[in-house]
């Protein structure tokens, strides 16, 4: 009986996408329990719309991590998206109409997607180094376009990007679906998905085999460029003011996700049903918080929690490979 | 007549020729040995020949039509294929993942992959190696020569008409080795042209047709394999007669003093189990055996880079039942690590750093490190071994493979090691070094230093050592002395029999 | 010899001084108020904390590693310090629990980084987000002020007119230059960077080494965090945010290898003094703060580029 408790324990551990799945039940458990309100329509949906943007960039960054390299430039890409989308598409400015400002937004994405992954593949520069670039000079470039003012005037047809509904769920759940089953579609079913997981389990080996590195590189970069364009067409509407301030930290949040999500900084390892559940319990956490009725200093704290759970996830990671070791 | 011809290839990095001019054929149905020192410019011209890199000049044509060069998978679509030294594992996926990956089977447009096909693809090819592997279990997962096998099903998995096999048995042990040359010989049989690389020229005799021997990137000319012996080929591939090393004279030890090192009953779980030896001063150890036979984890157990279970070691007046690497060179022990890129040396810093990184705190006075002693203690470490490098200010990695070793031994040399434990102290060094090596292990053990030698090579181990002790799985086999040992009882010993194997 | 020059010629430090002089003659001729000795101390107050963590930071980063957690500490060891006075306890023994908190996180990752063999990136990402948590946590995000003007001289003082942060830089400098050139712990480091499998093996003691440095971090951290509250008069959660971006920008725009083993603190010296000097003279002559952001994003990676050609150079006369 004990030697099955461990086995169990042992899958979940292994299986993170089992393991978080399992842990966020309990959560739900443990919190309706003390809340039943926990379970409305209302508040599942605003973890939903929450979560949305999160997990749709993560499914692109996930890939960049699989191939070994990193990606931090992902908030102030959506900093200056924002602030592009806002330019175009407000009545006072722009006043562009959405058909022209959402294609434009998501080309902007993939451009500045497709510059980093120039820089690391191409000019050789460390992911690391490009993007901590990136993030600093985006946020500059932001900052000149916002010139210190703001925007609050979007038209309604971006607006309903951020906060329409179909068939009772909001655009951007589905979005983030569409994204989802798209990824799961990419990384099992195509060639490209096949060599990206490749490149970052052998990168030598990869180059023997003669697997094309730069432009899968750049591709993966491109991708989560173009998915930070499409989290920031459904979630910045949701805003009434556009700032230069929009996803600071952003970055840290998603790379968070990902990691507790199960996916390794070196490379060759990446799950998005893990990935997903990440998204989730990061998500959630700061809403269980106020819910467990813990009062109001509980929240607070809803940030030292976070960090927990990504030590909790590298106990785990280290707890797998002591066991594979014997 | 099927051929696989290059025409001038030449090919530098940064200003040296890795290859100049190489003019050379491989015709199909033939084995095709290519021999060289290491440097020579073996590597450079697989990698050209499988697409990797790109030669500077230079073209090879196959069956008279040019090969689109620098392009692995074009290279490749013509039937010419390379199984690399290093395997192409891609430890995180699957077997299907790893054989297909680079050369997917698409359906529907290329919207899905067929998964159903490449599965029994892969298959059917692990079974015609006879392999029973499992095809969803992550490769990273499998023992050294499974993942050895599904690099060599990847390569099969095309109609290959030319193969390129570069060090195949490195890794292998001799019954896996003895199943690759049936294969091979099975493949020659089809047609196939093989190129054959290796630095073990039992081989290429058992094996090759023709021989082809590269020095220092050029081509020394290719020879039937008749017209040669061993002695005139390695006389080509080093370019002057080498003399073959002559056994110690005399065994150093006398049988009264005290051991230097007594270890009894050592044991780790899934290394080695209950291993009890002893050695004198001046004694040469030698351990023979398999790789994976436990014999670099011994040596790594030795010097405190990993917990052994139980057992002791008694050293230095004192039993260890635990130590770290701090306690070993404390009490004089060194190591010279199997891995001497990885392990050994610090390639980018000088040879002056490398050889006094374990000794630097020593150094360290009032005002500073102190560089006079610094520089005169490198110095003579590099005359006294023989270093071949430009000064001792240059980076360890510009040295070739011999030099870099030497300095690996030279660096213990100024703590005055009691013991000195060598693991594999002549892979991939050239012959004419190689020697040179012998002579300073012998040297060291004349001065009383007692070693345990580590080798693969078994006349180096039956030439050098006073003692042999031979693993298998783990276990001790017994310990001959040098009147006892030949080729044939280490090599048997050595072998796994069914009861040998449990641990 | 004439390889000795060649060598020197096209070091980074060469080009970051060149770099520097020139910069600071352009400044002197579009604005030469910019450049008088009293404007220059006085800028210089918003730099010391970035420059004294510069200092740990080009330690970790020459091993190979990364610490993202300094900011974080800064914050922790902040709000000890505010908590800890505002209940009452004398200012110093604040400072030096607050000291020891820092001491404490930078040895937690340390021991994590040592004991799971985990990239220290997603390790100090981790204690990153729970250390400034756990500040947020106990001070409900709420300043702490009303320190006595005493301690507002440790931030914004000045001592044979230097500020008192300035001689805290120094010292820690010397010391640490001593430590890294004149002893073998300097010579290890590197050879931690460029290869800690070897250096082990070499009977160094790499874990040690590497719990020592990041510890250190930590400590230089919460001194840094001190200097803030000093000179803010003011202790909160938020303080340090985006700390550990800045120092690790200046130390790889110094010449510092992001992947261990080749850099200086010289180089960390130059690199700190360039941004600076570049971004407070955009905001005194032009006043446009965000040119600074663009700016530094572009340096960063041009640096890293120009280093790499300078590395080709140096190897081939």
């Amino acid at each position: 009986m004990k030697g099955g408790i461990r086995k169990v324990f042992a899958y979940m551990v292994r299986y993170r996408a089992a393991g978080l799945f399992l842990f966020i039940f309990c959560l739900l458990t443990l919190v309706t329990l003390v809340n039943p309100t926990f379970l409305e329509w209302q508040n599942l949906r605003d973890i939903a719309v929450q979560a949305a943007p999160i997990c749709i960039i993560s499914c692109g960054l996930m890939l960049v991590l699989v191939t070994g390299e990193i990606d931090i430039s992902v908030g102030s890409m959506m900093g200056l998206l924002a602030a592009c989308m806002g330019a175009m598409a407000s009545l006072s400015r722009g006043n562009w109409p959405p058909g022209v400002v959402i294609p434009l937004t998501l080309g902007i994405g993939m451009l500045l997607g497709l510059l980093n992954g120039w820089l690391v593949a191409y000019a050789g520069i460390p992911s690391i180094i490009v993007t901590l670039g990136m993030l600093t000079a985006l946020r500059g470039v932001t900052e000149l376009i916002m010139a210190g003012t703001w925007i609050t005037d979007l038209p309604s047809g971006i607006r309903f990007l951020g906060t329409g509904t179909w068939l009772g769920i909001p655009v951007s759940v589905w979005t983030a679906l569409a994204v989802f089953l798209v990824s799961l579609w990419l990384v099992h079913q195509t060639a490209i998905g096949k060599r990206i997981y490749a490149i970052g389990s052998n990168p030598h080996a990869a180059r023997l085999a003669g697997l094309p590195i730069k432009p899968i590189k750049v591709f993966v970069f491109a991708w989560t460029g173009l998915l930070t364009g499409v989290a920031t067409l459904v979630s910045v509407p949701q805003l009434s003011v556009v700032d230069s301030g929009i996803g600071v930290g952003l970055e840290l949040l998603v790379i968070t996700c990902v990691v507790v999500g199960g996916t390794a900084v070196n490379g060759g390892i990446g799950n998005l049903g893990g990935v997903l559940c990440g998204v989730v319990l990061m998500t959630m956490i700061s809403t269980v918080l106020i819910f467990m009725k813990l009062g109001e200093d509980a929240t607070y704290w809803s940030r030292a929690i976070q960090g927990l759970f990504i030590l909790g996830a590298i106990l785990a990671d280290h707890w797998i490979s002591n066991q594979r070791k014997t | 007549m099927e051929r696989l011809k290059t025409n001038a290839l030449s090919k530098s990095y940064g200003g040296t020729h890795a290859l100049k001019d190489i003019s050379m054929d491989i015709i199909a149905g033939e084995v095709h040995a290519l021999c060289g020192e290491n440097g020579a410019g073996k590597s450079t011209l697989i990698k050209i020949l499988s697409g990797v890199e790109r030669p500077d000049t230079g073209k090879v044509h196959w069956r008279d039509a040019p090969l689109p060069l620098g392009k692995v998978d074009a290279i490749e679509a013509h039937g010419v294929v390379a199984v690399h030294q290093e395997p192409v594992i891609f430890p995180h996926l699957n077997a299907v993942d790893n054989l297909f990956v680079g050369r997917e089977h698409a359906m529907a447009c290329g919207i899905w992959l067929n998964q159903a096909s490449m599965r029994k693809q892969t298959q059917n090819i692990l079974a015609t190696l006879g392999e029973a592997l499992s095809v969803t279990e992550p490769v990273g997962e499998m023992s050294l020569a499974q993942r050895q096998m599904v690099s060599m099903a990847r390569a099969l998995i095309h109609q290959c008409r030319i193969l390129i096999l570069d060090e195949p048995t490195a890794s292998l042990s001799a019954r896996e080795s003895a199943s690759l040359f049936g294969r091979i010989n099975v493949l020659k049989e089809q047609g196939v042209g093989i190129l054959y690389v290796s630095h073990r020229l039992e081989e290429v005799f058992k094996l090759a047709d023709r021989v082809t021997v590269l020095r220092d990137g050029a081509s020394v000319g290719t020879w039937a394999i008749k017209d040669l012996n061993r002695d005139t080929l390695i006389k080509h591939m080093v370019g002057r007669e080498v003399p073959v090393a002559p056994p110690t004279s005399s065994p150093n030890v006398k049988p009264t003093k005290q051991p230097v090192i007594e270890v009894s009953a050592l044991c780790r779980k899934g290394a080695f189990n209950d291993i009890s030896f002893h050695i004198q001063p001046g004694e040469i150890l030698g351990m023979s055996g398999l790789v994976g036979a436990g014999r670099s984890e011994i040596a790594r157990a030795l010097f405190g880079v990993d917990r052994f279970d139980s057992g002791n070691i008694l050293y230095g007046g004192r039993t260890w039942t635990s130590l770290t690497i701090q306690d070993a060179i404390a009490h004089g022990i060194a190591m010279v690590p199997e891995d001497r890129q990885l392990q050994g040396l610090v390639l980018p810093l000088s040879v002056e750093t490398n050889l006094l990184l374990p000794s630097l705190a020593n150094h360290e006075c009032f005002r500073g490190l102190d560089q006079g002693t610094m520089r005169s203690t490198a110095g003579d470490l590099v005359t006294q071994l023989g270093i071949k490098t430009e000064s001792p200010s240059k980076p360890a990695e510009s040295l070739s493979g011999g030099n870099q070793q030497k300095i690996v031994i030279g660096k213990w040399l100024h703590t005055h090691p009691t013991l000195l434990i060598l693991d594999e102290p002549t892979r991939g060094v050239d012959v004419g070094a190689k020697s040179e090596v012998h002579r300073i292990i012998q040297a060291l053990a004349a001065k009383g230093t007692a070693i345990l030698l580590i080798s693969s090579e078994l006349p180096e181990i039956l030439s050098l050592s006073d003692r042999i002790m031979v693993l298998c799985g783990g276990c001790n086999q017994g310990i001959l002395s040098r009147q006892e040992a030949t080729q044939e009882i280490l090599l048997r010993r050595s072998l796994p029999t069914d009861s040998g194997r449990d641990i | 010899m004439k390889q000795r020059i060649h060598h020197i010629l096209w070091q980074p430090e060469t080009f970051l001084a060149l770099l520097v002089a020139s910069l600071f003659g352009l400044m002197g001729q579009l604005d030469p108020a910019f450049i008088q000795w009293h404007v220059q101390r006085e800028l210089s107050t918003h730099a010391w904390e970035l420059a004294i963590i510069a200092i740990p930071m080009t330690l970790v980063i020459l091993t190979g590693g990364i610490d993202l957690s300094v900011g974080a500490i800064m914050s922790l060891t902040a709000i000890t310090l505010g908590m800890l006075f505002q209940s009452g306890c004398p200012l110093p023994l604040a400072c030096l629990a607050a000291l020891l908190a820092g001491i404490l996180c930078g040895a937690l990752n340390g021991w994590f980084i040592t004991r799971m063999q985990v990239h220290p990136l997603i390790i100090t990402l981790a204690t990153m987000a729970a250390y400034r948590g756990v500040a947020e946590g106990i001070s409900r995000a709420r300043p702490v002020s009303g320190f006595p003007s005493s301690f507002a001289w440790l931030g914004q003082g000045l001592w044979l007119g230097i500020p008192v942060a300035g001689w805290l830089f120094l010292g820690l400098l010397v010391v640490m230059l001593w430590m890294m050139h004149a002893r073998s712990f300097g010579t290890h480091v590197y050879a931690i960077g460029l290869n800690s499998t070897a250096t082990r093996f070499s009977g160094i003691r790499v874990d040690r080494m590497l719990l020592a440095i990041y510890t250190f971090s930590g400590g230089v951290s919460a001194l840094a965090a001190i200097l803030l509250v000093a000179r803010r008069n003011t202790a909160k959660a938020d303080m340090g945010m985006g700390m550990e971006l800045g120092v690790i920008t200046a130390v790889v725009i110094g010449g510092v290898s992001i992947f261990g083993g080749r850099g200086s603190l010289l180089g960390t010296c130059l690199g700190i003094l360039l941004i600076h000097e570049t971004r407070e003279f955009v905001s005194w002559h032009w006043n446009r703060d965000e040119l600074n952001l663009l700016a530094l994003g572009a340096l960063l990676i041009l640096s890293v580029v120009f280093q790499k050609l300078l590395r080709h150079k140096r190897a081939t006369p």
